[in-house]
């Protein structure tokens, strides 16, 4: 294409489109305040902060609080921590939720699937000081209900909340638990949008309901599924500070701590807000990789790209 | 458009075609699926609910407790909740926070949704990539703090919804939902000289009921259990919202010095704990099975793609 | 993907420019100089489940017409790291109120920043106050540097714990109260495997805890002192002149570690106690799961916290013993220090001519007037005196409003910033009772005097000691953890390992620098 005809025929698409540019003022004044000021403060990752001297007035110090980060004697073990829950719960939950929301969408039981579809987002409201009080009547090494039967079958209890082997799966299983509900919404959402003259099709074609999840309803939904999962990419090293917050305990931390509650008690209580957004930069850089290699692959196999 | 009068005879069709054993087989692992899930989610439920009506002097643990008979149960951990001195306040300010957030994100986050769903608008990569950046580079606290002091938004409730008043998780899903529209319905609409505002206003929005219901409900949500920017930028004891007061409520007994005075009365502390995780999914109860009417097969006319 | 990359970072800095105009820093807004001087103030609420002050409390327009202040209240988080975060929030965006509570590693951050003002010259302005409030303990808790950078008013009263033992349980297994480690030992064998509540079963255990940790009382924390304490080594720092240093240091820290390692792996330590939170921990002994413990006067005698006790063990009875004994004679209940808490004043404040007035609010609060409708309301609505002249929350009008029932606890929510631990306020703070079910007499005060004549080590100012970095903390209270669960062995060699390598990852440096900060200031016994 040359280079003149491209011109002309970006200024004719944009005159075809300026109404567009009406319904994008406001939104985009929106995003310049409201999300591109505070990237222009969070230069303050280069900066030693000091309150008095303001974001603009501080001094410079480079790639300091960076180091600082990736020096710290746990970084690796954070780093793989993090990673390991994260995906964890990318495997773990985000299937679970899709094959929820499929299973409410399938099931020929009206009753059933009314109840069911009530009744499971609401563990999503549980906070996790009342999840952590019903995962310790489940699962302490005195009284809880899992040792209990242990204990009556002759095994020995388990510890599993303060046991680096049992926690992990105590922390993605209880997220998948509580979440999964509430994750299956959108999913349930993007299903209610299948023409249904697709199944009428496939039944004429004699396909089984199990062809018919897997040619009709999954690629149906396909493309929330794959922007949900983009997106969760794009915000892999956050793996859940409120949850591992309330269920860790020191013997535990060589597999509990996570990059954030790390920041939580380096960072925030010790006034290092300059690291604190280094280390949220730092996450940024790895999910925006992440992000943007997922969306070439989306793109390569002829997906929906985020962008 | 039909669909919705038209109750359909089998579980999808008005075709009747005899099930096959696969069909059977599928049928009955779906049911056990659903019905495991619903035991695994109905005990944390019940759990909870026996909690919040557990008596003061109870000592049982909680699994004794969600055996505990109905007519040992106490409402005084409800009554401690609504009848706080700031609860009417609480609940007030949170109404607020709740209308103005939704109605600001949706205003906000809708036509955001539509332009970015255009195929064909020049620059659409880079304005995506535009909202996409703030969402991966989280810069943290005071960066934000930063600029809500610097607006002059402290002490206003609107300092509560304003930041997160544009979702980029939520408007890149509506973003897929508007994508799903069939592009010959709109394309006819401007070809009949309608500008993007009618199309949007005329044909993309009477389509979307259910998932503009579902966003603004996940922002309902989120803006209704906001605590953190409520904590940091309300100072007015007058504005807290409920979370806080709930918040308070439960991390009280970790801070009480004076561990020997309670404002519950004679409510145990888990049991108003679990009281106020009904208190925080109240929108979600109310709003929710009002959105599943709009959850009807077919209604959201093609997120299939032809 | 390059071209892409470029985009963004052209993107990013156009914006950034764009939005330059639209901030600025700074705003805040001149107090107006005439009328009444507006005071903001962050409080920490009494009773933090009961709300604010209503707006139209009388409080409000006295302070006005008295001292022509407007004061602006705001409640701080109930929970410390709540506080924490939006303390520093504030202090960040240089948005600090006039006067605000903050605990004291918050401000250790804030005064180099030059956030807040010293007061030493306040103690003079305020001379009643200063006479209740503020000794000398008080004044250099909050030193830095020669200069004082926050009131420190008396918080919790100190040496108010004490260890714990069923009465019951020892009677009706026909032991005695143990008075060294062995016994104690001895003890919690029997009340584990000798069904104390002869229930048959096997659901009791010998010794109740869980993690609390502070700066002071280091991993395991406050609730295992009295095993430490029979060591030698209890609370993070040896606060002796002649040993002083870090516990975690001292040959007899593995002993002790040893003796807590045999608890848990006899299984006479009830095993929740790496799980449990404080509330589980308090639901447990109430539901008869262990037979000693050690446990704060009010939480375990106030009348709500042990009617639960009461009613399910109406024969039930703890008694508070000394701390037991250890090989080389040593007892402690644990390390006590002065509780404080600080009321910092922000530099803005002074920088726009507050600190006079503010002086003049904390004065008045520890005058009569003050004191009292600060601590208990307005007399004859909230409260009435006895005839010993102290507050009580009988004859009143409407006993709705009563200082200690719903109605009338948002009126006293400032109360923290007049109490000092005197007579009166202990009094009424923990009157006599008689328990519902038992029918025994009870008082938390008369409880917490006995606990204070208990075996305590001195370790006043070990709270004000340097903190370690939090990876350092992390490798502290993990490693000891895992010596505890067995992750790591206990032997004498795996455990100089550790105690090498804690010192080379700046456990040394942290202990040298605690010793030299103590020897200045004179905090070694």
């Amino acid at each position: 294409m040359v280079q003149k005809s491209g011109t002309k025929q970006l200024i004719r698409e944009i005159k075809r489109h300026r109404s567009v540019y009406v319904l994008l003022a406001v939104p985009f004044v929106y995003y310049i305040i409201f999300k591109y000021i505070p990237i222009f403060n969070g230069q303050i990752a280069f900066k030693d902060y000091m309150a008095l001297d303001g974001v603009l007035g501080s001094s410079w110090i480079g790639f300091e609080h960076f180091r600082t980060f990736i020096n710290s004697y746990y970084f690796v073990e954070l780093l793989r921590n993090t990673l390991m829950y994260s995906f964890g719960k990318l495997i773990f939950s985000l299937p679970l939720a899709i094959i929820l929301a499929i299973a409410i969408y399938e099931s020929n039981r009206p009753h059933l699937r009314k109840i069911v579809q009530t009744l499971a987002y609401l563990p999503h409201f549980l906070s996790w000081v009342i999840m952590y009080g019903i995962l310790l009547a489940l699962l302490a090494p005195g009284d809880g209900i899992l040792n209990d039967i242990i204990k009556m079958f002759g095994g020995k209890p388990i510890d599993f909340l303060t046991n680096t082997d049992a926690f992990p799966w105590i922390v993605i299983l209880s997220d998948a638990w509580k979440e999964m509900g509430w994750s299956a919404i959108i999913f349930i959402a993007a299903l209610m949008g299948i023409d249904p003259s697709l199944f009428e099709a496939a039944l004429v074609e004699g396909a089984n309901s199990w062809q018919r999840v897997r040619y009709i309803t999954l690629p149906s939904i396909r493309p929330v599924i794959l922007i949900v999962v983009l997106l969760r990419l794009g915000t892999i090293l956050d793996a859940g500070f409120n949850q591992i917050f309330m269920l860790y305990s020191t013997p535990v931390l060589s597999v509990a701590d996570i990059i954030d509650t790390w920041v939580y008690r380096q960072g925030l209580l010790e006034f290092q807000f300059g690291l604190a957004t280094a280390v949220g930069l730092f996450k940024g850089v790895i999910g925006m990789f992440l992000i943007l290699g997922s969306n070439r692959l989306v793109k390569r196999f002829g997906g929906n790209p985020l962008f | 458009m039909e669909q919705k009068n038209k109750k359909p005879k089998g579980r999808f069709t008005s075709v009747a075609v005899r099930p096959t054993a696969a069909d059977h087989s599928f049928n009955l692992v779906v049911d056990i699926f659903l019905m495991v899930l619903l035991v695994i989610i109905a005990v944390p439920l019940w759990s909870t609910i026996t909690l919040s009506f557990r008596p003061n002097d109870y000592i049982g643990n909680n699994l004794q407790g969600m055996f505990l008979a109905p007519w040992q149960w106490s409402n005084a951990a409800y009554k401690a909740l609504l009848g706080n001195a700031g609860f009417v306040l609480a609940f007030g300010n949170s109404v607020k926070i709740l209308i103005g957030g939704v109605v600001t994100a949706l205003l906000l986050t809708i036509p955001l949704a539509y332009v970015l769903s255009i195929h064909t608008l020049p620059g659409r990569r880079y304005l995506n990539l535009l909202i996409i950046i703030p969402y991966v580079f989280n810069v943290g606290m005071i960066p934000s703090y930063l600029l809500v002091t610097n607006l002059g938004l402290i002490d206003k409730l609107a300092a509560v919804f304003l930041p997160g008043a544009i979702s980029t998780y939520n408007c890149l899903i509506m973003r897929s939902f508007f994508e799903g529209i069939p592009n010959e319905l709109k394309e006819s609409a401007r070809i009949d000289g309608a500008t993007e505002i009618q199309v949007l206003m005329l044909v993309i929005l009477p389509l979307s009921k259910a998932i503009i219901m579902t966003i603004g409900l996940f922002y309902g949500v989120s803006f209704w259990n906001d605590f953190f920017h409520a904590m940091l930028y309300l100072n007015n004891n007058q504005l807290q919202p409920l979370p806080i007061l709930l918040r308070n409520i439960l991390m009280a007994s970790g801070m009480n010095e004076y561990v020997e005075v309670s404002a519950f009365g004679d409510a145990p502390i888990a049991a108003i704990k679990a009281a106020s995780v009904f208190m925080s999914a109240i929108p979600m109860v109310i709003a929710y099975p009002f959105i599943q009417k709009y959850f009807t097969k077919g209604t959201l006319l093609g997120s299939v793609k032809g | 993907m390059k071209r892409t990359c470029t985009v963004c970072i052209a993107l990013v800095a156009l914006l950034s420019l764009v939005s330059l105009p639209l901030f600025s820093q700074g705003t805040a807004d001149q107090a107006k100089a005439s009328g009444p001087t507006t005071i903001e103030l962050w409080y920490g609420a009494a009773i933090t489940e009961a709300g604010p002050p209503p707006a139209d409390w009388v409080g409000f327009q006295i302070i006005k017409d008295k001292l022509n202040i407007d004061l602006k209240l705001t409640a701080l988080p109930s929970n410390e790291s709540d506080q924490d975060v939006k303390v520093q929030a504030a202090a960040a965006a240089n948005n600090l109120p006039d006067l605000f509570m903050v605990r004291r590693d918050v401000l250790t951050r804030l005064v180099p920043q030059g956030l807040v003002a010293p007061v030493d010259d306040l103690y003079e302005k305020m001379p009643i106050r200063t006479a209740k409030h503020y000794d000398e303990v008080s004044r250099s808790h909050a030193r830095f540097n020669g200069k004082t950078y926050g009131l420190a008013d008396p918080g919790s009263i100190n040496k108010n714990e004490g260890l714990l033992i069923r009465k019951d349980w020892l009677d009706k297994l026909g032991l005695s109260v143990p008075k060294t480690t062995d016994e104690l030992l001895a003890v919690m064998r029997a009340f584990t495997f000798n069904d104390p509540d002869g229930n048959g079963k096997h659901d009791t255990y010998g010794y109740g805890a869980f993690q609390e940790i502070n700066n002071y009382e280091a991993w395991p924390g406050r609730r295992l002192e009295p095993i430490f304490g029979a060591f030698g080594v209890d609370g993070t720092w040896n606060m002796t002149a002649s040993n002083a240093g870090l516990n975690i240091l001292k040959p007899e820290f593995f002993d002790a570690m040893s003796l807590l390692k045999q608890m848990a792996d006899e299984g006479i330590i009830d095993p929740n106690w790496l799980a449990y939170k404080k509330d589980d921990f308090r639901a447990a002994w109430k539901q008869g799961r262990f037979g000693i413990m050690r446990e704060q006067n009010a939480a375990f005698a106030a009348q709500a916290n042990y009617a639960p006790f009461d009613k399910n063990f109406p024969n039930g009875e703890w008694i508070i013993i000394d701390p037991p004994t250890g090989p080389k004679g040593h007892a402690s209940i644990g390390p006590y220090t002065a509780g404080f808490r600080i009321y910092a004043i922000s530099a803005k404040a002074v920088k726009e001519g507050k600190k006079d007035k503010i002086a003049a609010l904390l004065e008045w609060m520890a005058s009569d007037e003050g004191y009292y409708l600060l601590g208990w309301g307005v007399e004859g609505v909230n409260y009435t005196k006895d005839a010993n002249g102290i507050p009580v929350a009988a004859n009143l009008p409407n006993p709705d409003l009563a200082f200690s029932a719903p109605g009338g606890q948002t009126v006293t929510q400032l109360r923290n910033m007049v109490f000092y631990n005197g007579d009166i306020e202990l009094y009424a703070r923990y009157p006599k009772y008689i328990t519902a079910t038992s029918k025994k007499e009870m008082s938390a005060l008369d409880v917490l005097r006995v606990m204070q004549t208990k075996k305590w080590t001195p370790a006043v100012g070990s709270d004000t000691l340097p903190i370690p970095n939090a990876d350092l903390k992390r490798f502290y209270e993990q490693g000891l953890s895992e010596f505890i669960t067995g992750k790591r062995s206990l032997t004498r060699d795996n455990w100089n390992k550790w105690i090498d390598e804690f010192k080379s990852l700046g456990g040394q440096d942290w202990n040298d620098k605690g010793v030299a900060f103590a020897k200045e200031n004179n905090l070694l016994n």
